[in-house]
């Protein structure tokens, strides 16, 4: 009996031994690797490091919905960057699934791969919280977990996104600028906004009316919902038109090929517009400028799901990453707008224009993705 | 005699008994396949991601036992769940108190249900159509963005195994006591569905009311004229989903560590009840199967997507697959017309 009692003693201590060295990450002092591609949030982010391990790794990419353009180019660029040359080398085992908006299942996916001792695991969360479980797995395990896109409510994780405030500050200024120099310093504005309670629209909207306001203009901002849709934001956009009439300048979060055609079908004067980064409204925006159309167009680009598995890999290798890794913003405004560069005429108008971010070796571009089929991307 | 009464058994549950030998297949081959198959690690995660799909297909049981379908049990989960992230923190008797609340919230709203049903002689898909998006605007109130406070040890010690559980809160010398040896890696999940299933479900089929349910859904009319009492077994089916609606945004909740409003979540966990009920053999048009059934059904459902993570599939093929797979899994259901000798059977 003693001897038993003995050695669970010895096995407990040995298993909290293992379990203080495979804590998680430390928290260490900055600069990171490769400032130029992982940015520090801000001066006051912190830094992780991992210990660091030899590869080849094992690598999973765990979505959540899946079914619009968006999620459909991002989990192509993610098997094409895996195949890359600067990415083949490290990455031995490579999976992606999606688990539909449902949090058990991709909470279990996670810790599924957690459990078959995955490296590293990629994720677009289906809920801002609710992670604390995978969170304290993956540090007990020494797995490296990055959130990216809808990231979560929590410093405890390296995360990646593009910072939505700083977006929406973005497309306000531009309007701003474009209305000046027409002339204007108040008047009306329409903002289409994204999907309700998502803290991505919230941020963008707050960004455009902090901007608005500082400008000390008067402005008076009518907002209709359109859900990052194309089709939603055609139809709400010509119900405002129908109400309102006339409108100074438009500030869409999505679906901004389906605004203009609004405009276009309701014969609304072609003023200035701040949007995402869909071909197609690049195209009508590169078509219509000459008549006023003067559009800015910044995306959340399905590419960053690349940064976020260059990040864990990068974090594997033992280097220094900070916590929250900003990606800069990809903007063009209709000055800037080359066919065959930052649009194709010759393609459908739903993906998504900006896929690569050269600071980072990220060199997978949307049409490259989008206009290959299922057979050639495996 | 005993093989006799499993052939009868055998011919009476073909259903049930079919989707328990693809269970049993579809684990043990996901379990050989994963590097750490048969281990507790891997019960534990599988059984956490199938528990609330599990409670809200036992709840879906019951209206469809009836003949009916009850399509708010994915919203009364999401309100539960959003009720719980509220209260599940505190002293001992706070969380306790935290969780009867909760689960007499889903019992209310499980009541409310079968009293318009019966009483407003509305169908209950519609009734529920309705008062699921009632309950998703409650949820929208209670918790108008995702989050919540639900106790660290409670969360870690449920959803853990028994020895984990037994250390989080300093029982049985921290898990190490020889006599719980035996039972220290089942997870802490499984044991909570056995006995919500054998204290509440199995009792209430064997009263008058559960057998009620039964005979309301083969033949009404007869089961009136043989004096059942009707309104009070309809009403006790609806209140028992209420409630076992609940005990998944219970168990959500303290999975989860918060409380999440979301509408399409709710949806997805409705539609995925309705399969897992019909996988679990019982019949949508009424009067045969039972919520074990539909346990073993929301189980395969889950399998179905772990292979996923283990097999090398192409990720925007696998919605496909698994749709292909449900449908292969459900036609097991219709063997039965392979062999009914007179053809009024089919209607049955």
């Amino acid at each position: 009996m003693k001897s038993v009692l003995t050695f669970s003693a010895v096995v407990m201590a040995v298993a909290l031994s293992a379990q203080l060295a495979y804590a998680g990450p430390k928290v260490v002092s900055g600069p990171g690797a490769d400032p130029a591609c992982f940015k520090p949030w801000s001066n006051s982010t912190k830094y992780f490091q991992w210990a660091g391990r030899p590869g080849p790794y094992r690598v999973a990419v765990v979505n959540g919905f899946v079914g619009n353009t968006w999620r459909i180019q991002m989990i192509k660029t993610a098997k094409a960057f895996a195949e890359d040359p600067s990415m083949k080398g490290k990455i031995k085992e490579f999976k992606v699934v999606s688990t539909g908006t449902d949090a058990p299942a991709q909470l279990g996916a996670i810790e599924d791969f957690i459990n078959q001792g995955y490296d590293a695991i990629v994720t677009i969360a289906v809920s801002p919280d609710g992670f604390d479980r995978v969170i304290r797995l993956a540090d007990r395990n020494n797995v490296v977990l990055v959130p990216f896109d809808n990231v979560l409510d929590t410093d405890k994780v390296m995360q990646v996104n593009e910072d939505q405030l700083a977006m929406g500050k973005t497309w306000a200024e531009f309007l701003l600028k474009e209305l000046k120099a027409a002339g204007k310093t108040s008047g009306k504005i329409l903002e289409v906004r994204g999907l309700p309670g998502n803290s991505v629209d919230r941020d963008r909207s707050v960004g455009i009316h902090k901007a608005l306001e500082a400008s000390g203009g008067k402005w008076e901002v009518v907002q209709v919902v359109g859900n990052w849709d194309d089709g939603t934001a055609q139809k709400v956009t010509a119900d405002a038109i129908a109400v309102h009439g006339r409108f100074d300048a438009i500030a869409a979060q999505g679906g901004t090929t389906g605004v203009v055609r609004a405009m276009l079908d309701a014969k609304h004067p072609m003023v200035p517009i701040a949007g995402e980064s869909e071909n197609g409204f690049r195209k009508l925006v590169a078509k219509h400028a000459g008549e006023g159309l003067k559009g800015i167009s910044i995306g959340q680009s399905p590419g960053l799901v690349a940064i976020a598995m260059k990040a864990a890999v990068t974090a594997l290798e033992g280097k220094a990453m900070p916590q929250l890794i900003s990606v800069p913003l990809p903007v063009a405004d209709y000055t800037q707008l080359k066919d065959g560069v930052n649009f194709w005429t010759s393609l459908p108008d739903n993906f998504f224009t900006v896929n690569e971010f050269p600071p980072c070796g990220v060199n997978v571009s949307g049409p490259a993705i989008m206009s290959k089929t299922e057979a050639d991307v495996k | 005699m005993l093989a006799k009464s499993l052939t009868r058994w055998l011919q009476q549950n073909l259903g049930f008994a079919a989707a328990i030998l693809l269970l049993v297949v579809l684990c043990l081959v996901y379990n050989i396949l994963h590097p750490r198959g048969f281990s507790s690690a891997v019960a534990i995660q599988n059984s956490n991601e199938a528990v609330a799909i599990v409670f809200v297909a036992m709840a879906q049981t019951l209206p469809v036992l009836l003949g009916g379908l009850d399509l708010s049990v994915g919203a009364v989960m999401t309100l539960t769940n959003c009720i719980a992230s509220e209260l599940l923190h505190g002293s001992p008797a706070q969380i306790l108190l935290g969780v009867v609340v909760t689960l007499l919230s889903g019992t209310a709203f499980g009541l409310m249900n079968g009293i318009i049903v019966v009483y407003g002689r509305i169908q209950p898909i519609i009734a529920t159509l309705a008062t699921g998006a009632i309950a998703i605007g409650l949820a929208l109130l209670v918790r108008p963005k995702p989050g919540g406070d639900v106790d660290e040890d409670l969360s870690w010690a449920l959803t853990n195994s028994v020895a984990d559980f037994a250390e989080t809160y300093g029982i049985a010398d921290g898990g190490q006591a020889w006599w719980l040896s035996p039972f220290a890696d089942i997870p802490v999940p499984v044991i909570l569905v056995i006995v919500v299933a054998a204290l509440v479900w199995i009792p209430f089929r064997r009263s008058v009311t559960g057998r009620t349910v039964y005979a309301i859904g083969s033949a009404e009319g007869s089961a009136y004229m043989s004096g059942l009492p009707i309104n009070r077994a309809k009403i006790a089916a609806f209140t028992l989903g209420g409630f076992l609606a609940a005990c998944g945004g219970l168990y959500l909740a303290i999975q989860t560590s918060s409380g999440n409003a979301d509408i399409q979540q709710a949806g997805a966990y409705t539609l995925n009840s309705i399969a897992a009920v019909v996988l679990g053999g019982t019949s949508l048009l009424g009067g045969s199967g039972g919520a074990i059934g539909s346990l073993v059904g929301a189980l395969i459902l889950r399998v179905i997507s772990f292979y996923f993570r283990i097999l090398d599939i192409d990720p925007l093929l696998q919605p496909l697959i698994e749709g292909v797979v449900l449908l292969t899994a459900v036609s097991f259901g219709a063997f039965r017309t392979l062999r009914v000798k007179n053809k009024l059977d089919l209607f049955r």
